[in-house]
């Protein structure tokens, strides 16, 4: 008998983590994602994000609160993970680049979200693919 | 069985989706949605919503315009809702016609639990919000108090009173207001006694908070 191998995780769909002191966020997030991610809400400012992040693992995070996007962009700079800023204030997205926030063309609705998501996923792929 | 119709107005497509998806598991609500004022009054002239959920930056003119527009079309209940508020903001909001006041951290049971409140009648308003609110009350009868007592002033005096609420010295006053050094500490005296105050500081505060405390400052809920 072949010694058991170590639990790998297998994911069908990537895993979002949504760190939120809005509680609607989710509301909104849930029904535009449920078909592309799986999407795991933590309410903000309890603490340890960079913690929490690196236990979840998630493949991107969505944030609302400018103290997680800093924590948040600490992990994501770290694993290479996508990462978008709800500023309801301003009401713009903010996408974490190499070169710090950028403002995000997509409106603060939950299509613009997720369509930052995936293009954060997918840049991220296009990264990791091997070069032919 | 009759659906309650909430209009959501908010400009934010997050929250009103975020409210669309919450109510549609619900089976007692229509949710209508509005981006801006002008679709607020489409809306209405269509058919007037049982709740209105409104956005206190609800373009372009804020929410406790558009509260007030609505109090006057229909008579619908309206709960404005908001990241920050303060007791300033949460009183025009209700003196504008609005039910109740709601923070936007509010939770999706929190909310479903609210607007079937106000369908049955009731006013609901965040606990903090209603801390404040008292506060504020209280803050309005404090100035309404003072009010009556500086009625007891002669306008020179209360001029006299104004400057002195902005830390100037006697001397100062006298040269402002064209009058003798010694005149100024006159209405001085006169001042503090039909006031019934101690002192040129107490008199300074009381100036402040019977004719410079409009807006109590406190504010509650913060956000991104």
């Amino acid at each position: 008998m072949s010694e058991a191998e170590p639990p790998v995780r297998k994911r069908s769909q990537p895993l979002v983590a949504v760190l939120s002191s809005v509680p609607m966020l989710r509301e909104a997030l849930a029904h535009t994602l449920e078909d592309i991610a799986e999407v795991r809400v933590f309410p903000a400012g309890r603490g340890d994000t960079a913690g929490l992040l690196r236990s979840l693992a998630p493949d991107a995070i969505v944030v609302d609160n400018e103290q997680e996007a800093e924590a948040a962009a600490a992990f994501a700079r770290e694993a290479d993970t996508p990462v978008v800023l709800v500023s309801y204030r301003d009401e713009h997205l903010l996408v974490l680049t190499d070169a710090g926030w950028e403002e995000g063309e997509e409106p603060v609705s939950a299509e613009g979200i997720r369509n930052a998501l995936v293009g954060g996923l997918f840049g991220r792929a296009r990264k990791e693919a091997p070069t032919r | 069985m009759r659906r309650t119709r909430i209009l959501v107005a908010d400009s934010l497509p997050i929250f009103r989706a975020g409210v669309r998806n919450l109510l549609a598991r619900e089976s007692d609500f229509v949710v209508v949605e509005a981006t801006r004022l002008e679709d607020v009054v489409a809306a209405v002239a269509d058919e007037c919503p049982d709740i209105a959920l409104v956005d206190l930056n609800l373009p372009p003119s804020g929410g406790v315009a558009a509260v007030a527009r609505l109090s006057e079309a229909c008579p619908t209940h309206t709960i404005v809702w908001s990241f920050e508020a303060n007791p300033a903001t949460v009183l025009a909001a209700i003196r504008a016609g609005a039910s109740g006041y709601l923070h936007k951290e509010i939770s999706p049971a929190g909310l479903v639990r609210s607007l079937r409140g106000v369908a049955r009648g009731e006013a609901p308003l965040a606990r903090d919000l209603a801390t404040l609110m008292i506060g504020a009350l209280h803050g309005l009868e404090e100035r309404d108090r003072a009010r009556e007592k500086a009625a007891a002033l002669s306008p020179r005096e209360r001029q006299v009173l104004s400057y002195v609420a902005r830390g100037a010295r006697n001397r100062q006053i006298a040269q402002a207001l064209y009058i003798s050094e010694f005149t100024v500490k006159r209405h001085m005296q006169n001042i503090l006694q039909k006031l019934g105050l101690p002192s040129r500081r107490a008199a300074a505060v009381f100036y402040e908070s019977a004719f410079e405390a409009e807006e109590p400052a406190l504010t509650a809920g913060t956000s991104a």
